[in-house]
């Protein structure tokens, strides 16, 4: 394994519905600090940042000029990419693997609370096709949603007990933003967002900022200490008009963890990874995503709900941070997922902590209907 | 998409050739639609494939590049597609955008822009080292001439530093033919494996550094003080160019480079930045530039292409400065523009409150 970059630390803040008491900056001085405190690390040790943000919910046209600062790139080789927080570590890693650099500092956030969220989302259609339409990103979701479970003949059951089984999971997560648990009556009784979604089916808007240390192969030898390993990661794009797309099914999904997998010698994902931290940005998306990511054939994702095999005592729990459905710092989410898979193989996890994980799966996604899709592996 | 398409035609390469692409976007107010990457997928080619998008301001462009080296340079990929295009007119005015680039609290109330930005470097330069109006002119004088050989700038002509002393004051002491224009274009580039690259080309060229450097945002704090630095320079940009050489080996850029493709939107932006870049001492930039050091016959001919000065699509501005610089290494810059025996060429990037600098060095076979 010594091939492969690996983890030395991560850091989070508390999730939040709105961090009234701190500044964005505030919120991304302490990610960046709590990570590099987690690696033992001094800022003077890191050769480079990678930062992912996003302008429009950051209410300014250029993020990471004020922010790059806090994240600790005052005159470091700094770079930004905007998708999902989960894309600045696939950058940073190939620059580590480059071997241009040894120590770098991934960092992403997202203050909901401070951003009009769906029209900054409405904003994103184009202006001559779909943004005369009026969808938002949960109008598009519900669209995916509907293809999905009219195509495989889905009960809204299924999908609640994606809700109930998440929340569940965030009551034992402090981090968590919603940390009580929900009844199944309780999301057959939420209020209709947009057909076939529910209030409960959906992630909430929460704020927070998450950081990663990632060092290079190199520098990860010296080490003496057993690190977490990034040994697979993939990642790929979809069409942007949603008429060009199947929304039952996830393609890019499927590539990028085909490629995940071939790096990480994964065969059978279901009898190998231990715990998964996916996109859950409605309960469908994680419908969708088990069979994206191979854990079952195509229309199968409600036997693994039904069987429970996704479920903390599970073979295969997926999300048991409580995922998206609990937190969801929107651009930082995916990032805030391979941060929760680093504590479940460093076995840091805490109250959520999956016994004996050794390998974790993290999943981020970009774009209206996870457009985009990257799949990371971790290993001890 | 016309911009993927001809990169590729000039590389001889298919879509079906590309692993993944970079998408380079900086600010994404200009063209009014958010994230509009996305929305770009399909255009070019990226549908399928590893596709992400890289912003770092004004430098994004060289940024994107950079990307794309470390896709290849980390043995992920064999070939790599960085492309992206700007529209900056389609907003009401670039300048009332790029005054929400300041923090919130502290400088967005000053009716900070790039404009009033560039004064002070101006008025900083002029402070220090006695730099006079005239001599920032005979920048955009010899950008714009230069430019009559470039088939894709946007601003071209023959002017002087009369013409120039009189267009309009935008801010003391910026004129307007100090100034960039507001530019729509695209521009990609492939960049492929060591491999692949000496099969299918016969003189390509090579990347031999890349690196960037941040600093402050904050313009009080990035001189005086604490600061190690001084507005009047770019010392960030030197310090990304010390990296650069180190990475290419160069030991004396006055020498080995022959041409520079620099992003430099003011006039004085480019004084500061060969300084900077070490291709002459601090406060000589101006006397050089007079003595035609840095004309297309000089000692280092700086934007051949008439650079940022000429055109400038924000998006790709930087990458335009690598396209033509590759062009330089390549020997295939258009007739006129082509510098004589380039052996590296340096382009450059210079994003956010003069705060990101990138570099990259593009070299012949050694």
């Amino acid at each position: 394994m010594s091939d492969k970059v690996a983890i030395l630390g991560v850091g989070m803040t508390k999730i939040d519905s709105a961090k009234k008491d701190q500044k964005l900056d505030d919120m991304v001085f302490e990610a960046a600090s709590k990570a590099l405190a987690q690696a033992s690390l001094d800022r003077e040790e890191i050769d480079s940042v990678v930062i992912a943000a996003c302008d429009e919910l950051d209410g300014r046209c250029i993020s990471s000029m004020l922010l790059a600062m806090p994240a600790g790139a005052y005159l470091k080789d700094e770079i930004k990419v905007t998708d999902d927080g989960s894309y600045g570590v696939i950058l940073a890693a190939m620059r580590l693997m480059t071997g241009l650099f040894d120590l770098s500092l991934v960092v992403s956030w997202c203050k909901t609370s401070e951003a009009p969220l769906s029209d900054v989302m409405s904003m994103r259609w184009d202006p001559f096709y779909h943004r005369g339409i009026g969808m938002n990103h949960i109008t598009a979701a519900a669209l995916m949603a509907g293809a999905y479970a009219e195509r495989h003949g889905i009960s809204s059951d299924i999908p609640a007990k994606v809700v109930v089984k998440n929340r569940r999971n965030g009551s034992r997560n402090l981090n968590a933003h919603l940390r009580t648990p929900v009844t199944m009556g309780e999301v057959r009784l939420s209020p209709r967002v947009s057909w076939p979604l529910r209030a409960l089916d959906c992630a909430p808007e929460s704020d927070g900022a998450c950081a990663l240390i990632l060092a290079s192969p190199r520098r990860a030898k010296k080490l003496k200490r057993d690190a977490v390993r990034l040994a697979g990661f993939g990642w790929a794009a979809d069409s942007y008009y949603l008429g060009e797309r199947m929304l039952w099914d996830s393609p890019s999904l499927r590539i990028a963890a085909g490629k995940a997998y071939g790096m990480a010698k994964i065969k059978e994902p279901v009898a190998e990874i231990d715990a998964a931290e996916i996109s859950d940005f409605t309960s469908y998306h994680e419908l969708l995503a088990y069979e994206g990511l191979g854990f079952c054939g195509s229309g199968q994702a409600q036997d693994l709900i039904r069987e429970g095999i996704t479920a903390r005592e599970g073979g295969l729990p997926v999300n048991p941070s409580g995922g998206l459905l609990c937190s969801n710092p929107f651009t930082a989410a995916g990032l805030f997922r391979i941060c929760e898979a680093f504590l479940q193989v460093a076995g840091k996890a805490g109250d959520h902590q999956i016994r004996g994980a050794t390998k974790a799966l993290a999943q981020g996604s970009a774009g209206f209907c996870a457009q985009g899709n990257a799949v990371f592996v971790l290993t001890q | 998409m016309q911009a993927a398409m001809a990169a590729l035609d000039d590389a001889g390469m298919t879509m079906e050739d590309i692993e993944a692409v970079v998408y380079s976007m900086a600010p994404s107010e200009f063209l009014g639609v958010n994230e509009p990457d996305r929305w770009c997928v399909d255009a070019v080619g990226g549908r399928g494939r590893p596709f992400m998008r890289i912003h770092t301001g004004g430098a994004t462009g060289i940024s994107a590049a950079h990307a794309g080296f470390y896709h290849v340079a980390s043995g992920l990929f064999d070939s790599v597609l960085v492309v992206g295009a700007d529209k900056v007119r389609e907003c009401r005015d670039s300048q009332q955008v790029l005054n929400t680039i300041w923090d919130p609290l502290f400088e967005r109330q000053f009716g900070l822009t790039t404009i009033t930005m560039a004064a002070f470097q101006a008025v900083r330069h002029m402070q220090i080292y006695g730099t006079r109006e005239e001599r920032m002119a005979l920048v955009a004088v010899r950008s714009r001439g230069n430019a009559l050989n470039n088939p894709v700038a946007h601003l071209k002509g023959r002017i002087t530093v009369d013409d120039v002393m009189a267009s309009p004051y935008l801010c003391w002491p910026i004129k307007k033919y100090d100034t960039c224009p507001s530019s729509a274009g695209g521009a990609a580039v492939v960049i492929v494996s060591e491999e692949k690259a000496r099969k299918r080309c016969t003189r390509p060229a090579w990347i031999k550094a890349c690196s960037e450097v941040a600093n402050t945002v904050f313009l009080g704090d990035q001189m005086g003080g604490m600061a190690q630095m001084d507005f009047a320079d770019s010392d960030i940009l030197a310090m990304a160019a010390e990296e650069a050489y180190r990475q290419a080996g160069i030991r004396n850029p006055r020498r080995e480079i022959q041409t520079a493709e620099l992003y430099a939107p003011f006039t004085i932006c480019e004084l500061s930045m060969v300084e900077a870049l070490g291709f002459c001492r601090k406060g000589e930039s101006g006397r050089l530039n007079e003595e035609g050091f840095f004309s297309m016959d000089g000692g280092i001919a700086v934007n051949p292409s008439g650079g940022t000065l000429c055109a400038n699509a924000i998006a790709i501005t930087a990458l335009a400065r690598v396209c033509d610089g590759a062009l330089q290494v390549m020997g295939k810059a258009p007739s006129g523009m082509q510098v004589r025996n380039v052996r590296h060429a340096v382009c450059t990037g210079e994003g956010g409150s003069f705060q990101f600098h990138a570099v990259m060095i593009l070299g012949d076979d050694d």
